[in-house]
């Protein structure tokens, strides 16, 4: 399993590549409530998937939840745009598995020919999710909670970054969508976190905070 | 024969045994005479009754037989809306009722004095929505809402009077602009109407007056009560070779200021921060727990019912004492204040005699207003502050050029009142001092903005904000449009705020959402008075429950911190200057003598020609303190664009941070000082091209966004009763930034940031003279063994910005992350 500075992880030996919180749409729907916000997020979100898609020649994409952000940024335009988007990689098979914001959406159609699943959606060895939580089934792949961490260094210097944070019985993806922050979370000791930089996964040194 | 109005008001003033200022006859007579004007003069001098008391004569003049004081009238009878009182604080307003109310029986006036604010209860809003009372006390949002009624023009028929209250609150913010457009809306709905704004003195009147009454309108400035006699002093610390160096809290000076409560009668604590608040008033009762029930809490953040039962409780003597910010620094009249103490800097000359002014209404009694250093070099600020003020030194406050967040609001809420025609609102807009100079091209922006969303939406049919409609009148359609505008309308004057509630128990107030987002369960800190922990967020609200265990408070929450004037900058290097040539003039600079001879040893005290920078190394990295005495918004500035200007010659990362007396950049190597000074660092050539470089390296544009996108409708505050559909279409303000940067980069909200950053937080013109001042100023650099006095306070600043020219995997590669250790599950 490779992270990729594109937040996704790729799963060379099932050609799988899973990425989490696209959210597309989010400019959309808030233009649907006249929030003027210039569009190109989602546009730009579906170019950097298809790269990703063409670059490492996947037969397969699993969403970890949150593909779209609002049924109100659904619009035509919009959707149509996804709908030519999923025809041009008709050849990979595209597995969502819900996230809370795609439940309230409401289902895709047809034509995209994604597959919508419940979490947890078993994929041994990997449980994956929308939600982070543990699982009896197997390691546990999510999102939701778009994880960053805040780095620290000498001169009194710090910078937060969104990451890939794993952990003994899960790891929680980045958030690939283009209009998404990241939230600070609280590794502990042993887990593993890798920073994503400049469109580069980096690791991060680590130190253990006496009680 | 009916009597002369005037003389029937110095009857009334009679009958209570007062007697009217001459200022005030001069108001109402102005006033009679159809002239509109500020009256400026000290708190609580009676300047409610002079601006008041013309709209009365005027009626009196008009209706001579209406006299008999028929009191048995019906609220219905009263005649509709004459006079627009507006306030800058809600909290102002229930005074300010029980003040207009007062002569009317008497002079046989049958008008109604009712209030409008957001704590209006339905019952009223439903009566006033049938008809207003007759005078209307409300603030600029309420009044704002008015307008976008569809039947304002109707509202304000019989309109006579507006009057601003506090109007010196209002200038030079936000607020402000958005007071001057609805006054200019109340003025063509209404012309003639007279316009009074009454001001604590300011140092520029002429342009308050103009921002108050229109672009190139000269009105009547009056000259209110002078304030009597007023006494600056301070509580000196008993040993100040152990007093800190720095830190907020100073909290070694309770014991004096116990003592002081105790000598007096009722005591206003003033402090320069809620969080400060809450923990003087925690010390204080720590020390005399059995004043539970008379030392009070007041602060902006607190419950609206808790506020007022603080203000009632100074009113009727109820309380010792009431540790508050500046939420009590206005209007509503505390006479049996008999004490102010200023505990901390007094960041102002204004500020200072307006809080000096709180005390001493009793005839013959000085104003006094005794300052409590908290740390060392604040003795230096209460003496520069008192030299300022019996110099008459005193701040200017001037007018904000037109924002266009603002003007953009206007033009929505406009739209969904009555609805505009674009070129008839442009000349209304433009006759206020603000937008005097808006050019048709920013016009033209904005408008395009609220309609189809700005350039890039042009295509996109699906943005609806406001529409044209055939009568070529523009106007909000959309029910959900307007209703989440209204609420928008609101948030000019708070950051996003959260409630503060009790599990099942009381809500207590509201905390800046940037401090509970840093939080984690468990957590405490202070507030209302007592001490919570934090349990979670849901619902927009942040739950709390009584701590048990009182170790491990978090300190401080955000709540504003305020810069140094220019005056009082001034102010400080010149007695910095005295102390040079060993002339120590005051109390405060005895106190701090020897101090002043510890930083002379280890470092130097710079005279008003010279420039001290320290070079210190500790186990923190290499620093660099610079000591321009400028005041907090330039010091960002320059520290930012100094460390911009190093980090072009060598690869670096600075942390910097500053405060009103100097800044620090802090790196993990030591930074080619005397290189760059060489090459220009204090040089103003390239000066505005190198502060926009600065300015986005260090990300404040990012930040002052923040401002921009709630005002202009981009981000709005969430509600309990959201659905979680309108939680959706929620983004911080920085992914709004980033956005836009990448897909509307020409974005006017954008360059308004900017603009914003440079004009008002760096005050790039006071950049540019501070820089003309230091290239000028003989350099003292000095490399002293450890933190000197002064460097202290800026040293354990954590409010931190960073400027690097290093990469970011360079950067990453030197960093670590903290990890917790596993949590004990068994």
């Amino acid at each position: 399993m490779f992270a990729l500075g594109e937040k996704a992880l790729l799963w060379p030996e099932r050609s799988t590549l899973f990425v989490a919180d696209v959210h597309l749409g989010k400019d959309s729907a808030m233009i649907a409530s006249s929030i003027p916000v210039p569009l190109g997020a989602t546009t730009e979100s579906l170019c950097r998937l298809s790269r990703l898609i063409e670059q490492t020649g996947v037969s397969s994409l699993v969403l970890l939840g949150d593909l779209w952000h609002a049924k109100a940024g659904r619009s035509d335009q919009v959707y149509g745009e996804f709908v030519v988007w999923t025809r041009m990689h008709a050849g990979v098979k595209m597995t969502l598995v819900e996230g809370n914001h795609d439940i309230k959406a409401g289902p895709l159609t047809a034509e995209t020919r994604i597959e919508e699943v419940s979490e947890p959606f078993r994929m041994s060895p990997f449980v994956l999710c929308h939600v982070p939580q543990v699982s009896d089934d197997g390691y546990v792949l999510a999102g939701h909670i778009h994880p960053g961490v805040v780095l620290e260094g000498f001169g009194r210097q710090s910078i937060k970054l969104p990451c890939f944070w794993f952990g003994n019985r899960m790891c929680v993806l980045p958030a690939f969508g283009e209009f998404t922050g990241c939230a600070r979370v609280a590794p502990v000791e042993g887990d593993r976190v890798l920073v994503v930089a400049n469109g580069q996964v980096l690791p991060v040194q680590t130190v253990v905070a006496e009680p | 024969m009916a009597m002369e109005p005037i003389l029937r008001l110095e009857e009334w003033f009679r009958s209570r045994g007062w007697a009217p200022f001459e200022f005030q006859k001069e108001v109402w007579q102005a006033y009679l005479n159809g002239e509109s004007g500020l009256i400026h003069s000290a708190t609580g001098t009676g300047k409610t009754l002079g601006a008041w008391l013309g709209p009365l004569a005027e009626w009196m003049r008009e209706n001579p037989d209406e006299n008999s004081g028929d009191h048995a009238k019906k609220r219905a009878d009263a005649p509709g809306l004459r006079v627009l009182w507006i306030t800058p604080l809600r909290a102002l307003a229930a005074d300010t009722e029980l003040s207009l109310k007062l002569p009317l029986e008497a002079l046989g006036i049958y008008w109604t004095v009712e209030i409008r604010t957001g704590d209006t209860s339905q019952s009223l809003r439903k009566r006033q929505a049938e008809q207003l009372p007759t005078a209307l006390i409300t603030t600029p949002e309420s009044l704002i809402l008015m307008l976008m009624r569809k039947d304002s023009d109707e509202l304000l028929r019989d309109l006579r009077c507006i009057v601003v209250d506090e109007w010196h609150e209002l200038l030079s913010t936000k607020r402000g602009v958005q007071t001057e457009l609805a006054l200019a809306r109340v003025r063509r709905i209404k012309p003639g109407v007279k316009t009074w704004g009454v001001s604590a003195t300011l140092g520029n009147l002429e342009g308050a007056t103009e921002s108050l009454l229109g672009a190139g309108v000269r009105g009547t400035t009056v000259l209110g009560h002078m304030a009597k006699e007023i006494v600056i002093d301070s509580v000196l610390p008993k040993n100040i070779t152990r007093f800190p160096w720095s830190g907020h809290f100073g909290t070694s000076m309770i014991p004096a200021v116990v003592e002081a409560i105790d000598g007096s009668g009722t005591c206003l604590i003033f402090t320069n921060t809620r969080s400060q608040t809450e923990i003087w008033h925690q010390q204080i009762l720590a020390r005399r727990p059995e004043w539970r029930d008379q030392v009070g809490i007041h602060h902006g953040s607190l419950d609206r019912e808790t506020r007022d039962k603080v203000e009632n409780d100074i009113k009727t003597g109820k309380l010792r004492a009431v540790v508050c910010t500046s939420s009590l620094d206005l209007g509503v009249d505390f006479s049996p204040v008999d004490r102010v103490l200023q505990v901390g800097s007094p960041k102002g000359v204004a500020r200072l005699l307006q809080r000096a002014g709180r005390s001493g209404h009793r005839p013959g009694v000085p104003s006094r207003v005794t300052c409590v250093p908290t740390h060392a070099f604040e003795l230096v600020d209460i003496a520069s502050a008192r030299e300022a003020a019996l110099d008459g030194r005193i701040e200017r406050r001037e007018n904000l050029s037109k924002p266009l967040d603002v003007l953009s609001q206007h033009l929505v809420s406009i739209a969904v009142g009555p609805g505009f025609r674009p070129q008839e609102l442009l000349e209304e807009v433009r006759t206020t001092v603000a937008y005097q100079d808006l050019t048709d091209e920013e016009w033209e922006w904005v408008l395009d903005f609220v309609v189809r969303g700005g350039e890039t939406l042009r295509a996109y049919p699906a943005f609806r904000r406001v529409v044209m409609g055939v009568d070529g009148v523009y106007r909000v359609e959309d029910r959900d449009i307007a209703q989440r505008h209204r609420l928008t309308v609101g948030t000019i004057m708070s950051d996003m705020a959260m409630s503060v509630q009790l599990v099942h128990g009381a809500r207590l107030g509201t905390v800046e959402e940037s401090f509970l987002s840093r939080l984690s369960p468990g957590d405490r800190f202070m507030f209302a008075g007592r001490i919570v922990e934090f349990v979670q967020i849901r619902d927009m609200t942040a739950w709390v429950r009584k701590a048990t265990n009182r170790s491990g408070v978090v300190p401080r929450w955000a709540g504003g911190r305020v810069p140094l004037t220019t005056e009082l900058s001034h102010a400080i290097r010149q007695e910095l200057e005295h102390v040079k040539y060993g002339d120590l003039r005051s109390p405060e600079m005895h106190s701090l003598e020897p101090i002043l001879v510890l930083q002379a040893k280890w470092s130097a005290i710079p005279a008003e020609d010279e420039l001290l920078i320290e070079r210190v190394e500790t186990s923190e990295g290499h620093h660099l303190f610079f000591y321009p005495f400028e005041g907090r918004l330039v010091h960002e500035g320059l520290a930012a664009l100094f460390a911009y200007r190093i980090s072009q010659r060598q690869r670096i990362t600075f942390s910097i941070a500053c405060n009103d007396y100097g800044l620090e950049l802090l790196a993990p190597k030591q930074a080619w000082l005397e290189d760059a000074i060489e090459d220009g660092l204090f040089s103003d050539q390239n000066l505005a091209s190198d502060i926009v470089e600065s300015l986005n390296a260090s990300e404040m544009a990012k930040r002052q966004f923040r401002e921009v996108a709630r005002i202009a409708g981009l981000v709005f505050q969430g509600y309990p009763w959201m659905t979680k559909s309108a939680k959706q279409v929620q983004a911080t303000s920085g992914l709004f930034f980033d956005v836009f940067a990448r897909y509307d980069p020409k974005n006017m909200l954008l360059q308004q940031a900017e603009r914003e950053v440079l004009e008002r937080q760096l005050e790039q013109s006071r950049m540019g003279v501070a820089l003309r001042r230091l290239q000028q100023a003989k350099l003292l650099i000095t490399e002293p063994p450890k933190p000197t006095p002064m460097a202290f306070p800026i040293l354990v600043d954590r409010l931190r910005g960073t400027i690097t020219s290093e990469h970011i995997n360079d950067r990453i590669e030197k960093m670590s992350l903290r990890l917790e250790k596993e949590a004990d599950l068994t």
